[in-house]
């Protein structure tokens, strides 16, 4: 099976109010799919769906089973770490182990004691008595040790500072990834994570606006330099964003190619924060 | 490897695979040596290892790397002369007609250029 998440006319309402407005997308196995779009966009909405955990309606298969009936045996291929840490405080570090061996059949023991082996992290402290930065090494720890082919991410690395930030897609790559398993995340510090992205989905206001592969991005979206002089010529080929930097004006371009826009001047790719606030922008 | 500080003009895979040459060029990295590993480039660096296997493909297909069943992937044992080879002809056939156009542009005799060229070895 190649398509681990099949979603068509995903559409959920609280009351008269929809979050999210009848959306497809797929998410392909061995890919790194980043979910982005402001708060209230639907982006949780769409990952508690996934997770069998809020009721839906519409088509959605995650690795071929129905999140709201078989949520059970999707659990023990699927896991996610969210924003809001789950883990009581109360509880050791070893008897978190104990309790995740016990209740996931696909959770290796072995692997989590080496993953937590080269933390700082005492095998008897408490959760309580754990920095920020150490209950999500723990959370990662466990995570990585369960053998899921969909790891879903919630805002992972939300008030970690930037080295724990760093390590954290670290050890992801180092020790999770690989072309069997699919890793779809959400964050509002995109920066970090573009390069690592395979594909791209933005939402707005419960609907996608783009989803596409990075490679198709970069086709499409191209950012031009252009002199004062040349300025007239950029705004007739239509360009979806302008700003201007050094007196100089800096045009985005959807779907115009390379050779129409060289001779305006030096093109780059968009970096995905300016790609994200030209699409958010659209329309308004 | 070192930082790579990447730039939006181009792919990042091709900055990744230049590095790799230049490495290779500079002999930082020798004929017959291993490469770090997809996962471990990706880890480094922070990028996708589809992004990494795509730079390592296109050295392979240019018999620079060579993959060897379960261990890896080495530098092959012509790599350095093959790419000063390519790098020469770059030189002489793309980069060495640009600068002969200003140099006549400039209106500057070989004799200049050469009488130049030793007051600068002389200076260092």
């Amino acid at each position: 099976m190649t398509i681990l998440i099949q979603a068509k006319g995903l559409s959920k309402s609280y009351g008269s109010h929809q979050v999210l407005k009848s959306v497809d997308f797929s998410v392909k196995r061995g890919r790194i799919v980043g979910l982005v779009g402001p708060n209230g966009a639907g982006k949780t909405t769409i990952l508690k769906s996934i997770l069998g955990l809020t009721s839906y309606d519409g088509d959605l298969k995650v690795l071929g089973l129905d999140p709201a009936r078989q949520r059970h045996q999707i659990m023990q291929k699927v896991s996610f770490i969210a924003d809001v840490a789950v883990l009581p405080r109360w509880l050791k570090v070893e008897n978190a182990l104990e309790f995740v061996t016990d209740v996931h059949p696909n959770f290796n023991l072995d692997k989590a004691r080496y993953f937590l082996s080269k933390t700082n992290i005492p095998m008897q402290a408490r959760v309580k008595e754990l920095s920020k930065g150490m209950v999500a090494q723990l959370h990662l720890a466990l995570v990585m040790s369960i053998d899921a082919e969909l790891l879903v991410l919630d805002e992972p690395t939300l008030g970690l500072d930037i080295l724990y930030r760093k390590e954290f897609y670290n050890q992801l790559l180092a020790e999770f990834f690989d072309e069997g398993r699919s890793i779809l995340v959400t964050t509002h510090q995109i920066e970090e994570i573009e390069n690592l992205l395979t594909d791209l989905i933005f939402i707005r206001d419960g609907r996608i606006i783009l989803d596409a592969t990075m490679e198709e991005v970069a086709v499409k979206y191209i950012e031009v330099m252009v002199s004062k002089d040349d300025a007239a010529k950029a705004e007739a080929l239509g360009p979806v964003m302008q700003r201007d930097v050094f007196g100089r004006k800096v045009y985005l371009f959807e779907g115009i190619s390379r050779e129409e826009l060289e001779p305006l001047g030096e093109l780059h790719s968009p970096s995905v924060a300016d790609l994200f606030v030209a699409k958010m922008k659209e329309g308004k | 490897m070192t930082a790579i500080k990447w730039n939006d003009q181009q792919p990042i895979f091709r900055q990744l695979k230049e590095k790799v040459v230049e490495l290779i060029i500079d002999g930082e990295v020798s004929e017959g040596e291993a490469v770090p590993s997809v996962r471990q480039v990706a880890a480094d660096y922070q990028i996708n290892p589809l992004t990494v296997s795509k730079a390592y493909q296109e050295l392979v297909d240019e018999s620079i790397l060579e993959k060897r069943r379960g261990l890896g992937m080495f530098v092959t044992e012509s790599a350095r002369e093959k790419l000063l080879e390519s790098e020469k002809d770059q030189f002489l056939n793309v980069e060495w007609p640009k600068i002969m156009q200003r140099v006549e542009r400039l209106g500057l005799s070989m004799q200049q250029l050469i009488d130049e060229k030793s007051t600068q070895v002389e200076d260092k």
